[in-house]
């Protein structure tokens, strides 16, 4: 009877073994392999660190004039325009600035890494059925397990810092950006591609000037949830050590500072608002191009 | 007769028994703050073991952290106990929730030989063996030793994760020492898991680290931390509570002091004090970890991956000798029958 109330569990001190010997196996790892990934990341590290100096050091109108150009172009819009300025000159109005930059700033470093990662990866998936079923449940899990999880491992090999959140950040931000890009080029119109290939087009041909460029509304719905979550993963990239406007969300969660925590907040989302109408603007154009073609 | 006498003995037990039922509800429902801290840990689990086997009581732990669990205790009086209260963090106001009668310091010093600070690696002495012996003060003279990941013309300072008490202490001090103007930054690693990592990965790799860190911790214990000595005085008790502890507004002109004596108190809140009884707050107030076993305790909860309810039952088991000195005879029996 007991055997079925009550659950046999593995034994303890095997329990134990079993977790010390993965700690020490990536603990060897990290001894043996870590400074080597370390500098592989250098680079990295490099540009964000230059972009976060080039963001504070050029004058607060010009970041605005930029934000202001960068809004028009996505989306032709002089209500957005006005609105994403007025945002930010009300985040460096109440002392969020130099925070708000750092998070900009590695907010477009991530974005351009998950799409350089993530298109090439959705490209391969949607041309294999094989890799689909294979890299599909690695993005399941990439978005449901606990970030505290591989914050673990990633602090081991990398330390805190700028890397390493923006890995964290990117493990979480990546999927979005993969399954659209796979799956845009999936539906694209089997006519369309027909023809082509009647014209004699080469698989490459094909792919880069059918299959993208009809996936791309959908491709980019994909990198505009990217920047989304991305967004989102900001306060716990600030718990190894990523500045910007994470770290005082934690310090308000620590010593309940309500009016700190919410002007961060708040700020997070101007920023998630802002970013979030342009390329979906900007998404919108591209289909409606292609609307008026048809 | 002899029935009798089997009768009455039989309801003699049955009475003691149910009467120690009722001593036993007497003690009713408490809540402890589990602090996320492996010590703070161990504290609350080990006192969840002896209030629920020895004293009756029926315990829960909730999370917390010093700030919230002050100011949840200070303000809803709730949850009953704190086990590791760093009281440095929460000077003012918990002097003034004493004298209200709202909490009551139950365990002046629940663990010994401790202390908040700053310290090297020894892979920093090894790198640079002029440090051996050297005060902060003339540490501070040689950023070019601890240099910047990001920006290595910088001497790199770990400071405290974004809300720890500790967290203006250290900037207010980075300010006070001018650390700024002689080549330093203030790393804020983000979280106990980031400043942990930091010094994990300094010692494993040989890098020199310099940083905050408190006594007793596994960490300590585990890469041999060296404490540094400050080189400076203790600039008294006003500058550190109206300024180096306070929010940077708040304190305009930080004079350059030594850490306060660190403090740690168990609190209760006066309703536990009162519902729970006399033998329960001396129990509490008997309670007092020798730093050396806490400090091999938390090297065990480490090595072993062990969480709060492993580590007491270790301790329960492996430490008789000092818990059992905490409780009376036949408290410590139904424990250790309990285990």
């Amino acid at each position: 009877m007991e055997f079925f109330t009550k659950f046999p569990v593995m034994e303890r001190t095997a329990l134990m073994e079993l977790k010390k010997g993965i700690d020490l196996s990536f603990r060897l790892f990290s001894r043996k392999y870590g400074d080597a990934i370390e500098n592989f990341f250098d680079p990295l590290l490099f540009f964000l660190v230059k972009l976060e100096k080039l963001l504070l050091a050029t004058p607060w109108p010009i970041i605005i004039l930029v934000i202001g150009i960068l809004a028009w172009f996505g989306s032709r819009s002089w209500k957005l325009v006005v609105g994403s300025a007025i945002a930010f000159i009300l985040i460096g109005y109440f002392g969020m600035w130099n925070d708000c930059m750092a998070t900009v700033a590695i907010i477009s470093v991530c974005t351009t890494v998950c799409i350089a990662v993530g298109i090439p990866i959705g490209i391969i998936m949607s041309k294999s059925n094989r890799a689909e079923k294979t890299i599909l449940p690695i993005l399941d899990m990439m978005q449901t397990i606990p970030s505290f999880v591989y914050l673990v491992p990633i602090l081991m090999l990398l330390g805190i810092g700028k890397v390493p959140g923006l890995i964290a950040v990117c493990i979480y931000a990546l999927p979005p950006v993969i399954r659209l890009t796979n799956l845009g080029i999936r539906e694209v119109d089997k006519e369309a591609l027909e023809a082509s290939e009647a014209f004699g087009a080469t698989p490459f041909q094909k792919l880069r000037s059918v299959q993208i460029p009809l996936s791309l509304p959908t491709i980019f719905a994909g990198v505009n949830q990217t920047i989304m979550m991305a967004l989102a993963m900001v306060v716990i990239a600030s718990m190894i050590g990523v500045k910007g406007l994470g770290v005082p969300i934690l310090r308000a969660i620590s010593n309940q500072y309500l009016a700190l925590g919410l002007m961060n907040g708040l700020a997070i989302v101007a920023l998630a608002i802002i970013f979030d109408r342009i390329t979906q603007e900007y998404g919108r154009r591209i289909q409606k191009h292609r609307g008026q073609k048809k | 007769m002899n029935i009798k006498k089997i009768i009455l003995s039989a309801l003699l037990i049955l009475g003691i028994g149910s009467f120690s039922g009722i001593a036993n509800a007497a003690c009713g429902n408490v809540v402890i703050a589990s602090q996320n801290w492996a010590s703070a840990e161990l504290m609350a689990e080990v006192d969840k073991v002896i209030l629920e086997k020895g004293y009756g009581c029926e315990v829960e732990l909730i999370p917390g952290a010093t700030m919230p669990t002050f100011a949840s205790m200070d303000e809803k009086g709730a949850p009953d106990m704190n086990p590791e209260q760093w009281a440095n963090a929460v000077y003012t106001p918990l002097i003034k929730a004493v004298e209200e009668k709202r909490l009551v310091i139950a365990n002046k010093a629940p663990i010994t030989g401790l202390g908040e600070g700053w310290w090297l690696t020894p892979s920093a002495i090894k790198k640079h063996p002029e440090l051996k012996g050297m005060t902060a003060m003339e540490i501070l003279k040689h950023p070019e030793w601890f240099p910047d990941k990001e920006d290595p013309s910088k001497g790199a300072f770990i400071g405290c994760p974004a809300g720890w008490g500790c967290q203006l202490a250290n900037a207010n001090l980075f300010r006070a020492f001018e650390m700024e103007k002689k080549g330093w930054v203030l790393i804020d690693p983000g979280s106990a898991a980031g400043l942990d990592g930091t010094i994990s990965k300094a010692a494993e790799s040989g890098k020199p680290w310099f940083g905050y860190y408190w006594n007793p911790t596994s960490i300590v214990g585990k890469y041999d931390l060296q404490a540094v000595p400050w080189g400076i005085d203790f600039a008294g008790r006003d500058n550190w509570d109206n300024c180096i502890t306070k929010a940077e507004q708040d304190c305009a002109d930080p004079k350059p002091t030594a850490w306060t004596k660190s403090e740690v108190n168990t609190i209760i809140t006066s309703k536990f004090a009162k519902q729970g009884g006399k033998d329960i707050v001396k129990y509490i107030g008997k309670r007092t970890y020798p730093g050396n076993v806490m400090n091999g305790m938390l090297v065990w909860m480490a090595d072993n991956q062990a969480g709060g309810p492993d580590a007491a039952i270790e301790f329960l088991s492996k430490h008789e000798g000092v818990w059992t000195k905490w409780v009376s005879s036949s408290v410590a029996k139904k424990v250790k029958a309990g285990l």
